[in-house]
């Protein structure tokens, strides 16, 4: 079996509110003294592909990014992780690309190594949060597409996935090719990579493509793209405390309960 | 000093590991002095035991910087892992560098695998900084060694498995550093000779096993005697110990470097006359000199590594580094601690273990002051009139 998973580097999420800044006029976060790691989800689902490997050796998985050199980093850690082989698609631009554009990217990549039996993504990317690529991905490949998935195992002829639903969890079973987004999950921790396997990934090779090998137009990540990003800003919040006074709980609770009501929010 | 890709990524999974699989715990096994069995065996299946075995015998072959970058992260969570390594460290070193052909592909890959894990059998109760006046002895019998003597301090002498052991076999030598050898002595609980007196208390360092050791005709097979010639055990001990002193200036970095986040952090939050505590000069010039201090010490055992790889004589190098590191780590721990005020003197917070931790590196791996004589007796010889 084939996996491909589509992994995205991005800055690291867990870095403090404090420190978070972005740039207004190129519309993008400012990277600053954060790391630059793999999209949450992503390495969600590299662990997802590597334990279908674990129990069937014979699998191969291939990382598969969209970014500039330094998403190499990203496809290192794969390889660490052992991951079989990695692709990037190269690409200077940093910041938001329009999903659409990205899918064409990933769907024409897929298609150039050789197919998959499975595709894996992340359920969203870990800045900004579109959930689409996936889905437009699948769509572009003609794959039937399972979502929120948090572990999958190959069976006859397929795969059977657990997925996450409202009510509860689902188990599924599709025959190859099928795409599928995870989500994280207990079962799903992505492994910390052995430190040989870091030395090795670090003189393993990785496949680089460009846009114009895979006869794809730029301009379909921005400017001709079916969405604009208008407007980048954090919020500002303002935390206010008001402390509720009060004799008795009960005169506590009725201050609370006015409170609320001349807020306006119920 | 510019980490290349490489570093960069294997100092982020140690980071990942440390967090994820020894933070939560080290309060407990700290406060209790347990081995924290499952965390080695968790080390073992990272491959930390490899780290710097190359990799034709099964390691990771990171070069000396590397390594001691990897101590400064340990340390940063809990140095005691650091400790657990060190001693191992040093005897793959010898081994790697001193050992026959034979012992390497015999016991390197299971050293590198964390199945045969080591320590280093040097101090004796008469016998510390005076390494040359070590009293064990090691006679020839046929095709072994017998060891007789006793061992103090020794780091992994319980729960490891192996321990490079330096002891005399010639009394009668020129100088008695020409008549010391090494070997490496393989031992489990069932192994006849080898007496384990007594678990040793201390201070910090926590968790680690420190013991007292004694060999009662101890059997040694002849092919354990390191480089299977006698007489050159001094030498290649005292070459660990360079390697060791630059880690162990590592590990005080590490130690320093944790108490320093921790310190600045709470200056930030915590409140005294209206504003944070960081706000007061009396504060921020001591924040001021801790940085400026640890950043001092990491640039001075980087500079002993990078000799040390460079294949250079860095025993001056590693001994400034152990002794400035090691003396600025006791001086930031105690200001975290005062930047903490009450609340660091208790063990709610992790200062006090820092703090406890830190003459550790000043007195092991050759006292302070026995580095200071090492470094002046280097100075005299570079500038002699």
């Amino acid at each position: 079996m084939r996996i491909v998973v589509c992994i995205k580097q991005v800055i690291d999420p867990e870095v403090p509110p404090s420190e978070f800044r972005i740039d207004p006029q190129k519309k993008e976060a400012v990277q600053g003294r954060a790391n630059l790691v793999i999209s949450t989800f992503d390495e969600c689902a590299l662990e997802v592909a590597l334990q279908v490997k674990d129990k069937v050796p014979e699998t191969t998985v291939t990382a598969l990014t969209f970014g500039p050199k330094s998403a190499e980093e990203a496809l290192r850690k794969a390889l660490a992780m052992r991951a079989d082989e990695a692709v990037r698609v190269d690409t200077d631009r940093t910041g938001r690309m329009d999903p659409a554009g990205v899918a064409q990217v990933l769907a024409s990549t897929i298609q150039k190594i050789g197919g998959a039996d499975v595709v894996l993504f992340g359920r969203e990317g870990a800045d900004f949060d579109s959930a689409q690529v996936g889905q437009m991905t699948a769509e572009a490949l003609e794959m039937p597409l399972i979502t929120l998935a948090t572990e999958m195992e190959a069976v006859d002829k397929g795969i059977r996935a657990r997925r996450h639903g409202d009510d509860g969890w689902s188990v599924v079973e599709a025959p190859t090719p099928v795409a599928l987004t995870i989500t994280n999950a207990p079962v799903n921790v992505p492994r910390i990579p052995k430190v040989k396997d870091v030395m090795q990934a670090h003189r393993k090779p990785i496949t680089t493509m460009t846009l114009d090998e895979l006869g794809i137009d730029p301009a379909i990540l921005s400017e001709a793209a079916p969405v604009e990003m208008e407007e980048l800003f954090i919020p500002e919040v303002n935390n206010q405390v008001t402390i509720i006074e009060g004799e008795t709980p009960e005169e506590k609770a009725e201050k609370l309960a006015q409170a609320i009501l001349a807020l306006k929010v119920l | 000093m510019q980490l290349t890709a490489e570093q960069t990524a294997l100092l982020e999974t140690v980071r990942s590991f440390a967090q994820r699989e020894i933070k939560p715990i080290v309060h407990t096994y700290e406060a209790e002095d347990r081995y924290p069995s499952e965390i080695v065996e968790k080390m073992q299946e990272l491959g930390l035991f490899g780290l710097n075995i190359a990799p034709e015998y099964g390691g990771a072959g990171v070069d000396t910087v590397t390594y001691a970058l990897v101590f400064e992260e340990l340390s940063a969570v809990w140095m005691s892992l650091a400790g657990i390594l060190g001693t191992h460290g040093i005897m793959a070193y010898v081994l790697q560098r001193f050992g026959t052909e034979e012992q390497k592909r015999r016991l390197l890959p299971r050293m590198a695998s964390g199945e045969l894990r080591g320590g280093l059998g040097l101090t004796e109760p008469d016998a510390g900084s005076d390494v040359q006046n070590l009293k064990t002895t090691a006679v020839r019998q046929g095709d072994r060694y017998v060891l007789n003597g006793q061992k103090m301090f020794i780091t992994n002498s319980r729960y490891g498995s192996g321990l490079l052991v330096l002891a005399r076999t010639n009394p009668l030598a020129d100088k008695p550093s020409h008549g010391m050898s090494a070997f490496i002595v393989e031992h489990d609980e069932q192994t006849p000779g080898y007496i384990v007196r007594r678990p040793i208390h201390k201070l910090g360092y926590k968790g680690v096993e420190t013991c007292e050791l004694s060999f009662e005709d101890l059997q040694v097979p002849q092919e354990n005697l390191v480089g299977g010639e006698e007489g050159h055990g001094f030498a290649q001990v005292m070459s660990g110990l360079e390697v060791g002193r630059i880690n162990v200036a590592a590990r005080a970095v590490g130690v320093a470097r944790a108490a320093f986040e921790e310190a600045v952090r709470y200056a930030q939050q915590r409140q005294t006359f209206g504003q944070p505590i960081a706000q007061h000069q009396a504060i921020q010039l001591l924040l001021a000199d801790m940085y400026t201090q640890l950043s001092a010490a990491r640039h001075l055992y980087i500079d002993a590594a990078e000799k040390k790889d460079r294949g250079q004589r860095a025993d001056l190098e590693a001994g400034m580094a152990k002794l400035f590191a090691s003396e600025m780590c006791g001086k930031v721990t105690l200001d975290a601690m005062r930047i903490h005020g009450g609340y660091g003197y208790t063990t709610d917070f992790n200062v006090e273990r820092y703090y406890r931790d830190a003459p550790l590196m000043i007195i092991g791996e050759g006292t302070n002051e026995i580095q200071r004589t090492v470094i002046a007796r280097q100075l005299l010889q570079r500038y002699r009139v």
